[in-house]
């Protein structure tokens, strides 16, 4: 385990979440978790199916609700707060990286990289400027006006990308996310993320079974049974 | 990127359900505008019909209206000229008609039916209830009415007369002696309606107070008014100078006179109120299956938006904006069909059944009625709102991780 210096960004304390699985039968997916990720970290969360990597994730980047544990994100108690309040907190300090992309199929490249920042009431100009900024940034200048079903698997993550990174996230969470990707297409995606993370200071945390990304990541914590068998920081 | 705009993405992305639901909805608006084209014309119908029946106003002795006559005329208006000519000078009053009921027998010479009369003055009658327009066979009366009588199509076939014939009216007078003259055959009308077509016959009113003896006296002074005038008004002004001029009369208004016309309008309201309500209900379900549909497909979708950051109320005000989309273009389709249907409907010429003891139904005439069109839009927006709020309230409730998770 690692020990930190000042208030982490995010500050996971015992964390439990368990499932019904039919009848009386509980299935503990986390089983009393303990992680803190600071800014401009680049964590991968490794290890096999169902051991806990993804509700993991999804329990720090407030989509979920542990069963009991404390969160914190940036020194801000997230147990207790309201429907609205996580959702403006995912919106203002969280990006999202999803395995299958997630892109809203109706809008266009740019139009899904404005989402967050209109939701979040940002000016239309404002907003328009920065989703090109963003789409050049990730190697799409010239496909702003694009639908995402006429981009290939690697350009949807890409725009995912730009996405995530609208309202200047603290923290990116990312699920698998070269898993629906070729690895040519994989490698590039990974070092984009890469050398976002290390331009703008924003922390990326993986939940993934990909050695690529293993091997790019900094800090790989591997999770077993819905524990933490090991977090290890890289030379 | 608004709620509205992307719900209309939307719409574009999901063309077939759009579709599917925008006809649904159109066909419900149509309904609406259709059937509220159809109840504002039979309302209107039957307004007309009753008044030039009974007039807008009527003035009869105040006895008249408490107990039945025993001997014809016994609550009848003396003196109908200066009545006549008292009501005549009210300002909102356009035309008076003096009518006297009597009833009697009417004999061929070898044959006598009963029958139910009406004196009238024929020129001003005709000109204020389109009474020419009931004349099916030879002339209306002429002038006075002279010795001329109109007979019902269904009496004149009892007596075997028609038009020129000869005949023999007989009634008792209001001392209860019977009295009898010869009349003129001008004219065979037809009342539509049937059991009257049987008994009726209209004269001048010279030639049914010869016969009832009862010179200047009429049952009733039929009133018509001016247009957008003040009934109440009028009629109270009307009552005020006949029983200052020794008229002992209450004047009543056609609504009061035709009972049936609040009874007839009851019924429809009922009728059509229950279609409208089955037509709702078909509407919210298959809008609220369509829109189910919607969000059981949309679902990953919604659990992306509300990762990034979308609030519950977000999720729900974009399915309901799409419902809202719906409803004001099916609405507008709506419209357009209703209007095209109804100048096919009005140009076909399509006559309705007689209504019950009528003998002729009524041209088809869908008018073009901004309540009823107003009611069907916000009928249909109101519907597509309740179908769409359900769906979209689940939708707004999803568990995130589960909404991600949907394959």
């Amino acid at each position: 385990m690692r020990a930190h210096m000042g208030v982490p960004l995010i500050d996971a304390r015992d964390l439990v979440r368990t499932y019904a699985m039919g009848g009386a039968t509980e299935v503990f997916a986390v089983r009393g978790v303990s992680l803190s990720v600071d800014a401009g970290e680049f964590v991968a969360l490794q290890g096999p199916s169902g051991s806990g990597k993804t509700t993991l994730l999804n329990l720090l980047g407030l989509l979920d609700r542990p069963d009991s544990g404390a969160l914190t994100v940036a020194g801000v108690d997230a147990s207790g707060l309201s429907e609205n309040a996580r959702a403006d907190m995912r919106r203002d300090r969280f990006g999202f990286v999803f395995q299958t992309f997630n892109l809203i199929p109706v809008l266009s490249a740019r139009e899904n990289v404005e989402y967050p920042m209109a939701i979040a009431g940002r000016p239309a100009s404002e907003r328009k400027a920065r989703a090109e900024d963003l789409l050049s940034t990730v190697g799409l200048a010239g496909k702003a006006g694009v639908r995402p079903d006429l981009l290939s698997g690697g350009q949807r993550q890409r725009v995912a990308i730009a996405r995530a990174l609208a309202n200047e996230p603290a923290v990116v969470f990312a699920d698998e996310p070269t898993a629906n990707l070729d690895s040519h297409t994989a490698d590039g995606i990974l070092e984009l993320m890469r050398r976002l993370c290390d331009a703008s200071g924003v922390a990326f945390l993986f939940a993934t079974h990909d050695p690529r990304v293993v091997e790019q990541a900094r800090r790989v914590v591997a999770l077993h049974d819905g524990r933490i068998e090991s977090d290890a920081v890289k030379g | 990127m608004s709620p509205l705009a992307l719900a209309w993405r939307n719409l574009v992305r999901q063309r077939r359900r759009t579709l599917l639901m925008g006809i649904v909805v159109a066909f419900g608006f149509a309904a609406f505008a259709l059937a509220g084209g159809f109840i504002a014309q039979s309302f209107e119908g039957l307004r007309e019909g009753t008044i030039r029946s009974v007039g807008q106003l009527q003035a009869v002795d105040r006895r008249a209206v408490a107990s039945a006559e025993e001997t014809t005329l016994q609550f009848g208006i003396p003196n109908a000229v200066r009545a006549r000519a008292l009501v005549a000078a009210d300002p909102a009053v356009s035309s008076v008609l003096p009518r006297i009921d009597f009833v009697g027998l009417a004999s061929n010479g070898s044959k006598s039916v009963p029958y139910l009369g009406v004196g009238v003055d024929p020129e001003p009658e005709a000109a204020a209830t389109g009474a020419r327009e009931m004349v099916v066979s030879g002339s209306y009366l002429s002038g006075d009415g002279g010795e001329g009588v109109l007979l019902g199509t269904g009496l004149a076939a009892a007596l075997g007369a028609k038009a020129g014939d000869r005949i023999t009216l007989m009634a008792t007078t209001p001392d209860g002696s019977l009295n009898a003259v010869d009349a003129l055959v001008r004219g065979l009308v037809d009342v539509r309606i049937k059991e009257l077509n049987d008994r009726y016959v209209a004269a001048g009113t010279p030639l049914v107070s010869r016969l009832l003896q009862t010179e200047g006296t009429v049952s009733k002074l039929v009133i018509f008014l001016k247009p957008r005038v003040d009934e109440a008004a009028a009629a109270a002004r009307i009552r005020a100078a006949l029983t200052g001029a020794g008229y002992p009369v209450v004047v009543r208004g056609w609504r009061e006179l035709a009972l049936f016309y609040e009874q007839v309008k009851l019924l429809y309201v009922g009728i059509f109120g229950f279609v409208g309500t089955v037509l709702v209900v078909i509407v919210i379900l298959s809008a609220a299956i369509v829109m189910t549909m919607a969000v059981v497909e949309r679902t990953r979708e919604i659990g992306t938006v509300r990762a990034l950051g979308t609030r519950p109320s977000g999720v729900l005000r974009l399915f309901l904006a799409e419902g809202v989309l719906i409803a004001l273009l099916g609405c507008a389709a709506g419209a357009v069909f209703a209007l095209l249907v109804r100048a096919g409907l009005n140009a076909w010429g399509f006559t309705l059944p007689p209504p019950p003891g009528g003998t002729h139904g009524d041209p088809i005439h869908v008018q073009v009625y901004p309540l009823a069109y107003a009611a069907g839009f916000v009928a249909m927006l109101l519907t597509m709102t309740i179908a769409s709020y359900f769906p979209a309230r689940r939708a707004a409730r999803l568990s995130i991780v589960e909404a991600l998770a949907h394959v």
